[in-house]
């Protein structure tokens, strides 16, 4: 695992009393993305976590429908980031391996780490490959996980990959229909969305946010992965 | 056909049986004893494992509340705007339901605010808003617990600087089984289709 400095996290969209920033305290964070491998070592340690045997309420139809059985992952390359998991899945495994879900901010934090500079918007190389990943439609087979350029933290793949389950990605304050909701963002939609967010150019933040706001805990998506956090132990 | 009558007859025992112990009414849900159902359907927010502990201090898995459809809505205590709306809709609802119903219905109010609602907290909510012993259940519970259970209601969430929480207002409607049977988001709305939804889910009502 890489481990990431105290820093500060400037949230995409906030209320107008909010403050501009969140402190972000130092944490550990998976280098890459996890393993078609290692979800295969978790579910073989886990059978309640197996295709047959997961229960409806954790996980949706397509839970891990890439593979060939519950212990086979046939045409899946081991090496692959493993995709169509549940929010419940990931975080069962991130508990079973001693760690926990990145939150929203700390990922946000983490991505936004250039290759060669802490504050990624600095730095138009790495804005631009990021623009190019965002813009390309996921290929066929995925390429192995930890093949990306590794950013100044040492983490690769946080973009030009898959997309990544976070702890808190329920927290964006927008549903279909958004009278459904109170509080701050509800502007969110419409063409007004953008007054309330702090960078207006940070596109794929934007895409992020809204695929967050997209998913549901039991879902699974054939791009969606995740990765793994831990807390820095106390000294 | 034969099922049924034992069912009939069980379900007729059972009343008899309960009848001479100490009033329920007394008790809150979370707190009356558990009935042996077997296990959770695969749909079940009672497959969860997660403890709660409820306004009168007693620490429970969701699962006691298995057996009856529970009207679900989460707030917090300190709330200044849609909580006491989205509570008031719920008393609406209860006053709305026909006898029959309410008396197989029960109401459940679990926190977001995992650091001030305390059961103390929650204890004087009960007490100032005059919410019923009888059938209504105040849970409090830890942030990941909290966290899981709003990704099962499809409630978002987030706290601002001030300390409040942005959140989506979702009343739903838990079978006796523990499925998600029926949900209304917003505030306000006409309780037409929540009565509909309670009073269908309470005839399966298994206590």
């Amino acid at each position: 695992m890489a481990t990431l400095p105290d820093g500060k996290y400037r949230p995409l969209f906030r209320g107008e009393k909010d403050a501009k920033e969140i402190a972000i305290a130092s944490f550990q964070l998976d280098e890459r993305p996890v393993t078609n491998g290692e979800f295969l070592g978790f579910v073989r340690e886990n059978p309640k976590w197996q295709r047959s045997q997961v229960k409806r309420l954790f996980a949706d139809e397509r839970y891990l429908a890439h593979w060939a059985g519950d212990g086979d992952l046939g045409k899946a390359d081991p090496a692959q980031p493993v995709t169509q998991v549940s929010w419940f899945a990931a975080k069962a495994f991130a508990a079973w391996s001693g760690k926990r879900l990145p939150s929203t901010a700390e990922w946000e934090f983490a991505a936004g780490a250039g290759f060669t500079n802490p504050d990624g918007t600095k730095e138009p190389e790495f804005q631009q490959a990021i623009a190019k990943w965002y813009g390309t439609p996921t290929p066929d087979v995925l390429p192995a996980a930890g093949s990306g350029k590794p950013n100044v933290h040492g983490l690769r793949d946080l973009h030009g990959l898959v997309w990544e389950w976070t702890s808190d990605f329920n927290s964006a304050i927008v549903t279909g229909d958004a009278r459904g909701d109170t509080g701050l963002e509800r502007n969110l939609f419409c063409g007004a969305g953008s007054l309330g967010a702090k960078d207006t150019g940070n596109f794929p933040a934007f895409m992020r946010f809204g695929m967050r706001s997209s998913l549901k805990a039991g879902y699974t998506v054939h791009n969606l992965g995740f990765r793994c956090a831990k807390d820095i132990p106390s000294k | 056909m034969k099922t049924t009558i034992i069912a009939l007859l069980l379900g007729a025992a059972s009343v008899f049986a309960a009848e001479p112990a100490k009033p329920a009414a007394e008790l809150p849900p979370c707190c009356r004893p558990a009935v042996p159902l077997g296990k959770p359907t695969d749909k079940s927010l009672y497959l969860l494992d997660s403890k709660w502990t409820s306004d009168v201090g007693k620490t429970i898995p969701l699962s006691v509340l298995r057996g009856r459809p529970q009207v679900v809505a989460m707030f917090f205590s300190s709330c200044e705007y849609a909580c006491p709306i989205i509570v008031n809709d719920m008393r609406t609802l209860e006053a709305k339901l026909p006898a029959n119903v309410r008396a197989k219905t029960d109401f459940l109010l679990v926190s977001f605010d995992t650091k001030r609602d305390t059961v103390a907290a929650l204890a004087a909510y009960r007490k100032k808003e005059k919410i019923p012993t009888a059938n209504w259940t105040l849970l409090r519970g830890g942030e990941d617990d909290v966290r899981e259970l709003a990704a099962l209601l499809g409630i978002n969430y987030s706290q601002d600087a001030r300390g409040q929480f942005a959140h989506s207002n979702v009343i739903t409607v838990l079978n006796a089984e523990g499925e998600i049977a029926f949900q209304q988001p917003g505030l306000n709305a006409a309780p037409t289709a929540l009565v509909d939804a309670v009073a269908k889910a309470a005839k399966d009502a298994k206590r």
